[in-house]
């Protein structure tokens, strides 16, 4: 099955170099340069306005650079127009033609090409077949995408996309409209739908934990810029900036300086920026060691695989901390109980050198 | 199922009762008197009245006419709207303002205007004549007006759908591959078509039920160009009230037959977003 719809060594890379992109006044894309290689999995991650979207609409064509080019393979495709770039484009509310059955939707891209190159209508029965095996959905062919459930309608979107055979695959924000569970379903098998295809992807997500899962690489993004490439593992353990970090999860933030890898946190708003994660902090009955806060407990929400306290430290900050369920028992934690903090992995960006020295403490 | 469902909304019974009512005093009722008048006429009487040669000819003409003016709307109507909503450029609005003014101006008014201009003449009377093209007091000439009048109906019905079609569904279409032609003619038409069809359907309706602007650019020559509407009141100055009324009747029930199929044509059009 996999190997019917392998793109036979197609995937191409994409080089995206110097690319600025204004609408009006507002800079969308401020000198991105990116790098993908062939059949990898991209996210584009960012919050919302950070560029993402337009970035990735600017490498499918539908959206063109002020400055800067696009490369497939190496060769510049800047001024092409969307057809005759030969990407699949996954639209975040799918743009199914409301008109056209499943099956007369996959086949849309088939059905449109030039009379020469156009398929036989058995060949096209094949290849939609093909697609909706893959999408399970041949049982649907005959159904109209309002009589889909939102990720069905998604799959559609996808079959529909893959149909052309594109050389690139992209998805702007392809799991946003859907409900919790069927995005954890359907990112799953975006993973799995990638490998078996093999052809290069890049998605665009503001959801930070869709993006570690998924994707080979991770670019995240802010205000226009590409501000660390890397993947999962790298740019969630070293984080190239105060943003990357704050973005890429929870996090408390303390203030302080930090001496000779000691951190010595400020009760005022001054000095370096010092992170922690909340499963970096510990709760303890009796202080430990000389690396201790006193705190009192607020709010316990012990609902999930890890309980979620949150306490109020001796200067009056919230500080959010999480541990598994039984270290949770052996403790037997109350709320409005006095207790105290003691932070074993801290991450510090020093205010004076613009979030560029990063280092982690370990206490 | 019951007729009458449990609702939060109020009043069912008060409103549906005063619908009933209205539409039968304001509808029912005035229709029904003539197929009552021409109830007087026997048989045989009533289908000699209605397929006399004048009569038919006179429904091939305002039917015919209807048709055209309506088709030729569905065309240009759709282009209008494409330009008004797709464009922007300089005095759009005048121009989208413009298209209401064969709702608003009296039809004796757009039929003197017409037939000042196109008759023989006429600002555009005379180059058409010496083209050997008449269009006043022709059966061109009832199309033309025809056409005017129904502009309206087609471009205001297919402009809101215009207007919040999905960009997204024609990019999706490019990015497939398809060149502008086939986007148009694959997923905008379609999108489009059950609104301009309501569009030609309201349009027709007008065209047939036209008197006003038609009689003066039409010359009202029997068997030519003759509507009925004008046969109707051709009889009623003769005195000539069952007469009249037959032929309302006729009129009636093939406006109504026809409205039914369009309706039906709109259903099937529309069915697949369904």
């Amino acid at each position: 099955m996999a190997s019917r719809h392998r793109q036979g060594g197609e995937a191409l890379s994409i080089t995206v170099a110097n690319v600025t992109k204004r609408f009006g006044t507002f800079t969308a894309l401020d000198d991105a340069s990116l790098e993908i290689s062939a059949g990898r999995l991209v996210a584009l991650l960012g919050p919302s306005g950070s560029g993402k979207t337009t970035l990735l609409r600017i490498i499918a064509g539908l959206e063109f650079a002020d400055s800067g080019s696009i490369r497939f393979d190496g060769q510049d495709i800047s001024d092409r127009a969307v057809g005759e770039r030969r990407v699949g484009f996954v639209f975040q509310h799918y743009a199914l033609f409301r008109h056209m059955t499943v099956f007369e939707n996959v086949a849309f891209g088939l059905r449109v090409r030039p009379r020469g190159q156009r398929p036989t209508r058995q060949q096209i029965r094949d290849r939609v077949g093909d697609l909706l095996d893959l999408i399970q959905l041949r049982s649907q062919a005959g159904r109209y995408p309002s009589q889909l459930s939102g990720g069905q309608r998604q799959r559609v979107a996808l079959a529909r996309a893959l149909a052309v055979e594109p050389r690139v695959l992209l998805l702007d924000e392809p799991f946003g409209a859907l409900d919790a569970k069927v995005r954890l379903e359907l990112r799953r098998w975006l993973r799995q739908l990638h490998d078996d295809v093999g052809v290069t992807s890049v998605f665009v997500t503001h959801d930070q934990e869709e993006a570690l899962e998924v994707a080979d690489q991770v670019a995240v993004m802010n205000q226009g810029r590409i501000v660390q490439v890397g993947t999962p593992d790298e740019v969630y353990d070293h984080p190239a900036s105060s943003f990357v970090y704050n973005f890429l999860g929870n996090v408390n933030l303390f203030h302080g300086r930090i001496d000779n890898g000691t951190a010595h946190i400020h009760q005022d708003a001054t000095g370096d920026l010092i992170f922690a994660r909340p499963h970096a902090l510990e709760i303890t009955r009796r202080p430990q060691g000389p690396n201790h806060f006193r705190a009192t407990t607020k709010h316990i929400n012990a609902a999930g695989p890890l309980v979620k306290v949150e306490v109020i430290t001796e200067w009056g900050a919230p500080v959010h901390v999480e541990m598994p369920q039984e270290r949770f028992r052996d403790l037997a934690l109350n709320k409005g109980e006095e207790v105290f903090i003691v932070p074993r992995d801290l991450a510090v960006f020093a205010a004076t050198h613009e979030d560029l020295s990063f280092e982690r403490c370990v206490t | 199922m019951a007729f009458r469902r449990r609702s939060i909304i109020p009043g069912f019974g008060l409103t549906f009762g005063f619908t009933v009512l209205y539409l039968c005093l304001i509808v029912l009722i005035p229709l029904s008197a003539t197929v009552f008048e021409t109830s007087k006429l026997g048989w045989h009487q009533f289908w000699h009245i209605v397929t006399a040669p004048r009569a038919v000819a006179s429904y091939e003409l305002s039917f015919g006419a209807s048709l055209a003016g309506a088709l030729i709307n569905f065309i240009f109507g759709i282009l209008v709207a494409w330009v008004l909503v797709r464009y922007a450029f300089p005095a759009r609005r005048i121009l989208d303002s413009l298209v209401d003014l064969p709702f608003a101006l009296p039809t004796a008014v757009a039929g003197i205007a017409l037939t000042t201009i196109y008759a023989q003449n006429g600002w555009l009377g005379r180059p058409l004549a010496s083209l050997g093209v008449h269009v006043a007091f022709t059966r061109l000439g009832i199309v033309v007006a025809l056409t005017f009048i129904g502009l309206p109906f087609v471009v205001r019905t297919v402009q809101p759908i215009l207007q919040d079609l999905d960009r997204e569904l024609e990019e999706a279409a490019a990015s497939l591959g398809a060149g502008r032609w086939q986007t148009f003619a694959r997923v905008l038409f379609p999108a489009i078509l059950p609104a301009a069809l309501t569009g030609v359907a309201l349009a027709f309706a007008r065209g047939v039920g036209e008197y006003g602007s038609v009689i003066f650019i039409a010359g009202n020559m029997p068997m030519r160009t003759e509507i009925t509407p004008l046969l109707i009141v051709t009889k009623l100055e003769q005195f000539d009230y069952a007469g009249a009324t037959a032929i309302a009747v006729v009129m009636l029930v093939v406006s109504f037959v026809l409205l039914l199929g369009i309706n039906l044509l709109q259903k099937w059009s529309s069915a697949p977003s369904g």
